[in-house]
């Protein structure tokens, strides 16, 4: 695509107009998150008097003093960087494979397998009967319980098999002319073409282990083992009360927590998964696959 | 799918017609799961993720026919038959529910479906790395920004009481425009919201499929004259048509789904009557009447609504060449 | 086609693993004890057996075991006690009693709750409200009747008769309830444009328009500039729902002259709140954008001097004193709270419900007459007033020092110290004697003296206790007819007319019916 000489001059403005649209786009989408990065560093005062503001007058540490002043949360970081790793391999593991086989258009039983996973996409038993399943598992208070339950997700599933099914067939013919099996196959050619899927719903898992906190307050009822999510939405459910004020639960004895504190448990929560993409970027630049790989 | 299994079997069985005495059907038919025997093992592991962790605990829907509650459990719980379902079509709102979601999920497909899609092809023609990399990596960061954050933000913003964007039209128009309390405004305001906290993060899935187009057309597309616009008509949309539909086929599926939470936050006594959806209506009557029956009954709903939809949108996309998600 | 009949496949297959599965699972009796549910100490399935085994006597001393018993209560904190802390072993020690106290977090409560119930392995003592789950168990069985045991013990037999009808199920108590103030809504008001104006705290709701008026347009902040405003009332519509009370509305429910209940917004005097409000509102006396405006930036423009009054709890006075000091700090605090004008019926105010969740005793537990009678022990105890400073403030010496029969908290505290009591006044139902307190500063003095005046004023809602059907099925439809209209009137979308029509639509989707049974339940509670 570098062939910026021979572009035309409807070409060249439609870049101009191009870049400043994506500039204006990003700004718009990234400003607000600036704000609640510098208002988790300013005081209560600054926060209330003033608007919006990109840097505080007066940088205060108080709000992440307070977040960090027990162990608990560094464990709970700990604790979602464990789920979030082992959940996104299991999901990885189940989904591809899955998805691998489902892709093999001759398969018997395949349509008969699609339809199952679509219905379940929709129709689901609900919360209480999830929770028993789990619990006659005997997965209660464990990980497992909050990562196997999500391994596979029907819409994921469906759309990297749809990627598996568009790879083109010429590829595996060569492979297995050269004698490879179905599972070499997907080991020596599909995974390596597939990086940018990969990289993709690794990141869509990830994100979701990431941020997940329901389950993890359903299934785990030591606190030790809580996420960070967890934690964080403990420190400001206070104020997220939607419908009404204080008034409404139990605040006679529990004071909702400053402004800079709810955002700088945004901050904490959020950036950690946030810096995971950029490292992923590499694997979304093109060509990576087919050119090489044909000759 | 089954053209293309008939194909295969022309190929390879030197047999043309479809209907083969039935032991030789039956004896390929083991030779096929044989050969696959690998492919079944692969399968295997998924297979038993949905049967227990999604079949296992679908009893759960008959509560739907139920007066459920949790002590008594579905064994002893009252069965009512349809009288959930009932309740809520004959509820004196229903159309009026009916009216603003499907409008809702209307506007949704119409405006916010084809923005990440056009923010993806746009983002594949910057040049500059770093410049592509820095945009992807900002627009993304408002899906992980909450929703209660972003109705307060957008609170400030836009409130005739010194929000920001209304003095900038007061100055130019000395007049103030009440988008918070307007009904005609609501519907806008919940898609741009929509759309500035998710088009980013949409647009990650068609950048990996943009990512696995073949560079060589792109090569040859240029050799042979072509502009940039005209490889993107010819080469680009339909390396990511199949995407966009499968995308789109399971879009559908979750039509009548709205942001509960965002359509809560942003409703109040002045616009209610375009604001109220199904899920609103759900949540409101189930905090007073046990969530569980109403709810899944009113979810029952839309679930085959929905698998009517998927399939439906199915049999189209195939009729018209493409590959369904079947 | 081979997609259709798979599809027949599927949907055979999943009725009949439905089928199967739905004669395996299921609540009530069904669950298995297999310890997993329950956490840390796995106390639960001792408990059965090991209750009254220490009654025979046993060794030299002559109390019995301690007993068992299992607690689940919210919990608005991720640092909590376990049972090493010296608060827990405290109260232990005091009552004789092992305890399992399960700290669920507040945001899941609801569904941790329904899922408890749904398992059938409840807890000995669970706090709970009066959703429609707990009223169905409660019905079918799960939980003791306490109501005849109540007078048996010093304490308990002290609880509000009031809230206990309110806390009532069918007429029957079910739990102990866990008290809250009454009497809990004040006004406050800005002092310093108070007293840059010359005014005093309204008595009458004249006086009261009277300062709207003065905070809305002469310059109380003494800048020269036109922008101040008089009271802040956000989305949230608790402000409305008490100054009509002001006005001699009824608190949801009223009698009319014939004994019968009819709906607040019925009654002329809801009327002629409605035509004040309009009124204010019309006058600039109120923020424009009310209607609309997040609830969670409510204290905002009070503390950063653009309104001066605040209809809200009485609590909310130190709050706003508390965040106005830190912008700018004096000696005097900023706020001054009273309570609500008198107006046209009165001096009245809105009440709260008095309690925040019951605690109740399940059956699977607690087996026999005799047991309860002990968990009811362990209830009675906790009421004591020093367990009341025990979970409350912690230990004497540890947590706190007591000075001139105050209580001052210890400062600078390390944080293990503090998670030791963290969240353990939640077991706290605050039923009799009372226990000393913090020395109280000027606004908590006040504070405290309008909550203690406003037990007299408080108008409480006669239909309360009751469980409607009708209700459960429309009730949130009709609130919103009523409560939209009555926004609409305020900021003149609609008139009269106009409301009168919503009263008529609130009548056809079902009013009239809930009506009736509202009053049918009146009547049964009065003929008792």
């Amino acid at each position: 695509m570098n062939s910026s000489k021979y572009d035309s001059f409807g070409e060249r403005l439609f870049d101009v107009l191009n870049y400043l649209f994506l500039a204006i786009f990003a700004l718009v989408t990234v400003l607000p998150f600036v704000y609640i990065i510098a208002g988790s560093f300013a005081t209560e005062i600054e926060l209330i008097q003033r608007k919006f503001f990109l840097f505080p007058r007066d940088p205060s540490l108080s709000a992440y003093q307070y977040i960090f002043s027990s162990d608990t949360l560094f464990r709970s970081i700990g604790n979602s960087v464990i789920i979030t790793v082992f959940g996104t391999l299991t999901n990885l593991a189940f989904t591809l494979s899955m998805a691998y086989s489902l892709s093999r258009k001759d398969l018997m039983g395949r349509n008969f397998v699609m339809n199952l996973v679509i219905f379940s996409m929709l129709f689901s038993g609900g919360m209480i009967p999830g929770y028993l399943v789990v619990k006659e598992l005997g997965l209660l208070n464990s990980y497992a319980a909050v990562i196997l339950p999500g391994a596979i997700s029907a819409f994921n599933l469906i759309v990297i098999k749809n990627f598996f099914q568009n790879l083109p067939p010429g590829l595996e013919e060569a492979a297995r002319i050269d004698g490879c099996s179905d599972v070499g196959v997907l080991w020596r050619i599909v995974l390596p073409l597939s990086k940018p899927i990969i990289a993709t719903f690794g990141l869509f898992y990830a994100v979701g282990h990431w941020n997940n906190f329901f389950s993890a307050m359903l299934y785990l009822n030591d606190s030790k083992m809580w996420p960070l999510q967890v934690m964080l939405r403990e420190i400001v459910m206070l104020s997220q009360v939607a419908v009404g004020d204080m008034s409404a639960f139990d605040p006679e004895f529990v004071e909702p927590p400053d402004q800079a504190v709810k955002m700088a448990v945004i901050v904490v929560g959020t950036v950690p998964i946030l810096l995971v993409y950029p490292f992923l970027q590499k694997h979304f630049a093109k060509g990576v696959l087919l050119g090489s790989i044909k000759g | 799918m089954d053209t293309t299994l008939k194909h295969q079997a022309d190929l390879t069985d030197l047999n043309p017609k479809p209907s083969a005495p039935a032991p030789r059907r039956k004896n390929s038919k083991w030779a096929k799961l044989r050969k696959d025997y690998w492919l079944y093992i692969l399968l295997l592991p998924g297979l038993v993720y949905f049967l227990i962790f999604k079949y296992l605990p679908m009893w759960g829907v008959v509560i739907a026919f139920q007066d459920f509650s949790p002590f008594l459990g579905v064994l002893e719980s009252k069965w009512v038959g349809f009288k959930h379902f009932n309740n809520f079509f004959n509820n004196p709102d229903f159309a009026r529910l009916l009216r603003n979601t499907l409008i809702l999920g209307f506007y949704d497909l119409v405006f916010f479906f084809p923005a990440p899609i056009i923010a993806a092809l746009l983002l594949n023609e910057v040049r500059v790395g770093i410049f592509k990399r820095a945009v992807q990596t900002m627009i993304y960061v408002p899906h992980f920004i909450s929703m209660v954050i972003v109705a307060s933000m957008t609170y400030v913003f836009l409130t005739t009481n010194g929000g920001v964007i209304n003095e900038i039209i007061y100055e130019l128009s000395g007049q103030r425009i009440n988008f918070l309390a307007d009904p005609a405004w609501f519907r806008p305001l919940i898609i741009l919201q929509i759309m500035w906290k998710e088009t980013g993060w949409g647009t990650i899935i068609f950048l990996a499929a943009l990512a696995s187009v073949d560079v060589e057309q792109y090569e040859a597309a240029i050799v042979d004259g072509a502009n940039r616009f005209q490889r993107l008509w010819h080469i680009t949309l339909p390396a990511i048509s199949s995407t966009i539909i499968i995308l789109l086929i399971l879009r559908l599926g979750n039509f009548l789904d709205t942001g509960f939470e965002q359509i809560f936050l942003m409703t109040n006594s002045l616009n209610r009557s375009v604001a109220d959806v199904f899920d609103t209506y759900v949540y409101q009557v189930g905090i007073r009447q046990g969530a569980f029956s109403y709810s899944t009954a009113v979810g029952l709903f839309k679930s085959v609504v929905g698998i009517i939809l998927i399939y439906g949108s199915n049999y189209f996309a195939k009729k018209f060449g493409h590959e369904g998600i079947i | 086609m081979k997609g259709k009949r798979s599809t027949k496949i599927v949907a055979l297959l999943v009725i009949a693993v439905m089928l199967m599965l739905a004669a395996c699972s299921g609540g009530g009796s069904n669950s298995n004890n297999n310890g997993s549910t329950s956490n840390n100490t796995g106390n639960n399935s001792g408990n059965q057996s090991s209750n009254n085994s220490g009654n025979t006597g046993g060794s030299a001393e002559e109390k019995p075991a301690p007993m068992k018993i299992s607690i689940m209560i919210p919990s608005f904190s991720t640092e909590l006690p376990d049972k090493n802390s010296p608060v827990w072993k405290a109260v232990e020690e005091y009552t004789n009693t092992e305890l399992d106290i399960q700290f669920t977090p507040n945001s899941s409560y609801e569904d941790m709750l329904n899922i408890t119930l749904a398992s059938g392995d409840l807890p000995t003592i669970m706090n709970v409200g009066k959703t429609p789950s707990v009223i169905s168990a409660a019905r079918n069985g799960a939980f003791w009747e306490l109501g005849p045991y109540l007078q048996d013990y010093p304490n308990l037999s002290q609880a509000h008769p009031v809230v206990l009808n309110n806390t009532s199920i069918d007429g029957k108590i079910y739990g102990i309830y866990r008290a809250r103030t009454l009497g809990r809504m004040g006004v406050t008001y800005n002092k310093v444009w108070l007293d840059n104006l010359g005014l005093q705290p309204a008595k009458t709701i004249d006086e009261f328009y009277n300062i709207l008026r003065a905070f809305t347009y002469d310059d109380p902040d003494k800048n020269g500039k036109n922008d101040t405003y008089g009271v802040v009332i956000t989305k949230y519509t608790g402000p409305w729902d008490i100054m009509q009370i002001w006005f001699g509305a009824p608190n949801k429910w009223g009698e009319n002259e014939n004994g019968e209940l009819v709906p607040d917004f019925m009654t002329p005097e809801y009327r002629e709140a409605l035509k004040f409000f309009r009124k204010i509102y019309s006058e600039g006396l109120v923020n424009e954008d009310f209607a609309v405006m997040d609830s969670a930036a409510w204290n905002t423009p009070f503390v950063n001097g653009q309104a001066g009054v605040f209809v809200d709890v009485a609590d909310n006075a130190r709050r706003l004193d508390n965040a106005m000091q830190e912008a700018a700090p004096r000696d005097e605090p900023y706020t001054i709270v009273t309570q609500a004008p008198v107006g046209p019926k009165g001096h009245r105010d809105m009440p709260t419900s008095g309690w925040s969740g019951m605690l109740v005793i399940s059956k699977s537990k607690v087996k026999t007459e005799e047991e309860l009678r002990r968990v009811l022990d362990f209830l009675d105890k906790l009421n004591d007033v020093e367990m009341k400073l025990l979970l409350g403030y912690g230990i004497e010496g540890r947590h706190y020092d007591m000075v001139d029969g105050y209580v001052v908290p210890k400062e600078n505290l390390d944080a293990a110290i503090t998670q030791e009591l963290t969240g353990m006044n939640q077991l706290l139902m605050f039923i009799g004697e009372q226990e000393p307190g913090y020395a109280p500063t000027p606004i908590n003095a006040q504070i405290a003296e309008v909550q203690k005046a406003n037990e007299a004023i408080v108008v409480g809602n006669p239909a309360e206790p009751f469980v409607s059907e009708v209700y459960a099925q429309v009730g949130q439809q009709l609130d919103n007819i009523i409560g939209d209209a009555r926004i609409q009137y305020i900021v003149g979308q609609i008139d009269d007319a106009g409301f009168d029509a919503a009263i008529e639509l609130w009548k056809k989707t079902g009013g009239d019916d809930y009506i009736k049974e509202i009053n049918d339940l009146y009547k049964a509670a009065k003929g008792n």
